[in-house]
């Protein structure tokens, strides 16, 4: 069975591809953001305050991107 | 020299985003009313309380967690991401079945809520004096 053959027998919604997607990025970049902080933490715990800090701005920058693609089917619905 | 701690940052970020969503929320509802009617008034409405609610919690939870013992801190702070995705997906599923809502209002006032208390939280986050050593 090919590639096109395999395609036409797919059904379903589409939008569920989309919601997986926007988790998936989001997902990786928290993860790198987070395990990078512990690391830096474990080489230097005096700094972890201002290391949570930094974090937290990363963590909010990679979110950003999960919200604005699951808010993504008021427009594109 | 006077030095902030986490706690003053993560106090002042809440204030000033609240602040910039708010009116945010005011100008698109402003907007939204003239441009669909009702629907768009509700639609900027609840796209600009779902932004508040999601962008507050991850500052908050890092408030409390920031508290707490490391592995505590972590885990208040990624389980309330996930929780949140979780949240803000039955929140967005829950907004597209009702009728009455403008869908264009809701996505036009929660990104620029968004961005917005992104830039915010830069801003702070630049200006303040975290000491080194704590």
């Amino acid at each position: 069975m090919d590639v096109i053959n395999i395609a036409a027998g797919l059904t379903g919604n589409l939008a569920v591809i989309g919601y997986g997607l926007a988790a998936v990025g989001p997902g990786i970049g928290v993860g790198l953001v987070v395990s990078k902080t512990i690391e830096s933490i474990a080489r230097q715990p005096e700094l972890a305050a201002k290391l949570q800090v930094t974090m937290w701005l990363g963590i909010a920058f990679t979110e950003a991107l999960a919200l604005i693609g699951l808010a993504t089917p008021f427009i594109f619905a | 020299m006077k030095f902030d701690n986490p706690q003053t940052v993560f106090t002042k970020v809440l204030k000033l985003g609240t602040l910039l969503i708010v009116s945010i929320a005011i100008l698109g509802s402003a907007i939204g009313f003239f441009a669909a009617g009702l629907p768009g008034l509700f639609g900027a409405l609840a796209g600009a309380a779902i932004a508040l609610v999601f962008v507050s919690l991850t500052a908050l939870s890092v408030l409390v967690g920031s508290k707490l013992s490391l592995g505590a801190f972590y885990g208040i702070v990624l389980g309330g991401w996930l929780l949140k995705m979780v949240l803000f997906m039955i929140a967005i599923s829950v907004l597209l079945q009702i009728e009455d809502l403008n869908g264009v209002a809701v996505f036009g006032t929660l990104v620029p809520s968004i961005l917005g208390s992104l830039a915010v939280d830069a801003y702070v986050v630049t200006k303040s004096k975290i000491p080194a050593v704590s």
